[in-house]
């Protein structure tokens, strides 16, 4: 595990600290830094920390990966990745054309970059990067430049190759999907790390209402109140009182969310121990794949989830439903103060 | 505009370009063609002075242009003024100024003589001539090819182990090499062709344009030809070639 620990002030005050194990996935909104905190381990940007602290790029034993790849368009793909290397031709086109291999590329080496598909591209550049024999690998958006339909592909293999080679990498990203593949995630938000743990931990426990947002809770509101109640707490959103589990410490200003695929719609009666039931209107049905979104209005504004496949798949848009926000599904974070509900 | 009225015109513009040198061609007497007698000293002087302004130029000129084309700094539009200066004072006046501050009176002339160094009418005061003449040309070349270059491929040579050093000569470089290299076309010609600078601080030793001028003025048109011939033999190639292949983006890429 390689802890990281950096301050820097220009173009952007960054006070950062992070573990970084495996494929460690820096999640952030575009603006966030994560670009700025990449540079700057790599001795791009000034910054203080550790590790590398003082030390020029080229003495970093880095690896580095620009959004775009960043291949040299007068440099032939075998050149590209031989680039750090010295030694005679002959040694460097061998070690090349090794490296090359490795990433599945071996009879690409005497291609033009620029002919390259991005997916390649990346995996050129990979192998560029690992060239010097780096510690640690830095990928800035590494399916930014890719298509959809390749992307999951590439991400795939992309996370295989860098648990093969066994080089912890450190990958920024704005895209939860390659957050959720992470070994780990570290969110980057308000110029620190928020929260840092494994994929499911952050996704399903967001630390606060930013990370809620960016790991996709659909349903976030701001708590008025937040009470004990016996084994959980009671929250208070306007008239709405919800309960949720287990127990916790927060106390307002607290934000709480539920996914939308964790609404649970009743269009006749609910069983009758269930609680935290609310009455909405279904104010916009929106077909997305074989799910449905429904926007719900009432005490509280709603977004749910449904399989069009289910009993629920003929619900029509003026329709009274009742919803059930599950204790158990419900979750309670710390409130950012710029969060837009 | 229809497209035969066009082609209509951009032909005759283009006859219009060529035709003196056409009637020059056909005007020279190709069977009695001779150098006069100091043509091709004057011919040696002009190459070997030139190189060594471009030597000069190059060695001089490639950091100030890489710095004006990577570094943001508070006066950049002046120094950009600056540097246009020399270009846009007419080549006479240029001379004056040269002489006034290299000449025998003026204040790095007057230093100067005393470690023995004349900076008028000697090889060095041609050599100064050709470097105001020509240094701004391919400063303004260089710069905009320099910011043609990513600086993110930069930086990648940087983590790639390299040192600025290194990486301004296997990315920078080869990346703005077609531009630079029209830079240095460019001053090429102007340095071997300056007049205006050279006659007044440096008419001798003598250069090609010099030389002509003598020529023309003591024997007369006859004597112009064979040096003429000459003078486009040598400046010519080296503008048409770099010319030529950064219009066809000659960028072949290294895969040997």
């Amino acid at each position: 595990m390689t802890h990281v620990a950096y301050r820097l002030q220009r173009p952007l005050a960054l006070d950062v600290a992070l573990e970084i194990t495996g494929f460690t996935v820096l999640l952030g909104l575009s603006g966030a830094g994560k670009t700025t905190l990449l540079k700057a381990l790599a001795g791009l940007i000034p910054g203080v920390g550790t590790p590398y602290g003082g030390l020029p790029p080229q003495q970093r034993p880095v690896g580095y990966m620009p959004q775009g790849y960043a291949l040299f368009p007068h440099l032939a793909v075998w050149r590209n990745v031989a680039f750090a290397l010295s030694g005679s031709r002959s040694t460097r086109y061998a070690r090349a054309i090794d490296l090359l291999g490795r990433v599945g590329l071996g009879d690409l080496a005497g291609r033009d970059p620029r002919t390259l598909s991005g997916g390649q591209m990346q995996r050129v550049a990979l192998a560029r990067a690992l060239a010097r024999k780096p510690e640690l690998l830095l990928l800035d958006e590494p399916t930014n430049a890719l298509d959809s339909t390749t992307r999951d592909r590439v991400l795939t293999e992309l996370r295989a190759l860098v648990n093969q080679l066994g080089v912890p990498a450190l990958v920024a990203t704005h895209d939860p999907h390659l957050a959720a593949i992470g070994d780990r995630v570290a969110v980057l938000a308000h110029g620190a790390i928020v929260q840092q743990d494994a994929p499911a931990a952050v996704f399903d426990h967001p630390a606060t209402s930013h990370v809620a947002r960016l790991v996709g809770f659909q349903n976030l509101w701001r708590a008025d109140r937040v009470e004990p109640d016996g084994g959980g707490v009671v929250v208070a959103i306007g008239d709405v009182k919800l309960r949720l589990t287990p127990p916790s410490p927060l106390t307002a200003p607290a934000g709480l969310a539920i996914r939308a695929r964790d609404v649970v719609l009743w269009p006749d009666r609910p069983p009758a121990a269930a609680g935290n039931l609310v009455t909405a209107k279904i104010t916009e049905l929106r077909r997305e794949g074989l799910a449905t979104r429904v926007v719900l209005n009432g005490p509280l504004a709603l977004e749910a989830s449904i399989d069009s496949r289910s009993d629920l798949g003929n619900l029509s848009i003026g329709e009274r439903v009742i919803v059930r926000l599950s204790p158990e599904r419900l979750r309670l974070f710390r409130w950012d103060s710029d969060t837009s509900v | 505009m229809t497209r035969g009225l066009l082609v209509a015109l951009a032909i005759g513009v283009l006859a219009i370009l060529v035709a003196p040198f056409l009637g020059f061609a056909l005007a020279t007497p190709w069977g009695t063609l001779r150098p006069v007698a100091g043509d091709l000293a004057a011919l040696r002087v002009s190459v070997v002075y030139t190189l060594a302004a471009l030597a000069i130029i190059v060695v001089g000129g490639t950091p100030l242009a890489y710095w004006m084309a990577r570094y943001e700094f508070r006066g950049k539009i002046l120094c950009e003024a600056l540097i246009l200066l020399p270009l846009l004072t007419p080549p006479l006046a240029m001379g004056i100024l040269l002489t006034m501050f290299y000449g025998p009176n003026g204040w790095v002339g007057h230093e100067a003589r005393t470690f023995g160094v004349e900076l008028t009418n000697t090889p060095a005061a041609f050599v100064l001539a050709q470097v105001y003449a020509a240094a701004p040309y391919f400063i303004i070349a260089a710069r905009s090819a320099f910011e043609g270059v990513d600086p993110e491929l930069e930086q990648i040579s940087l983590t790639l182990g390299q040192a600025p050093w290194a990486t301004f000569w296997r990315v920078t470089l080869p990346l703005a090499r077609l531009g630079v290299g029209v830079g240095l076309a460019i001053a090429w010609v102007r340095a071997l062709g300056e007049f205006g600078i050279v006659l007044i601080i440096a008419y001798f030793p003598q250069g090609i344009p010099v030389k002509l001028w003598v020529n023309l003025q003591d024997i007369g048109l006859d004597a112009v030809y064979a040096l003429l011939w000459l003078f486009f033999l040598v400046a010519l190639p080296l503008p048409l070639i770099l010319g030529i292949a950064s219009r066809r983006h000659l960028a072949k890429i290294e895969t040997a």
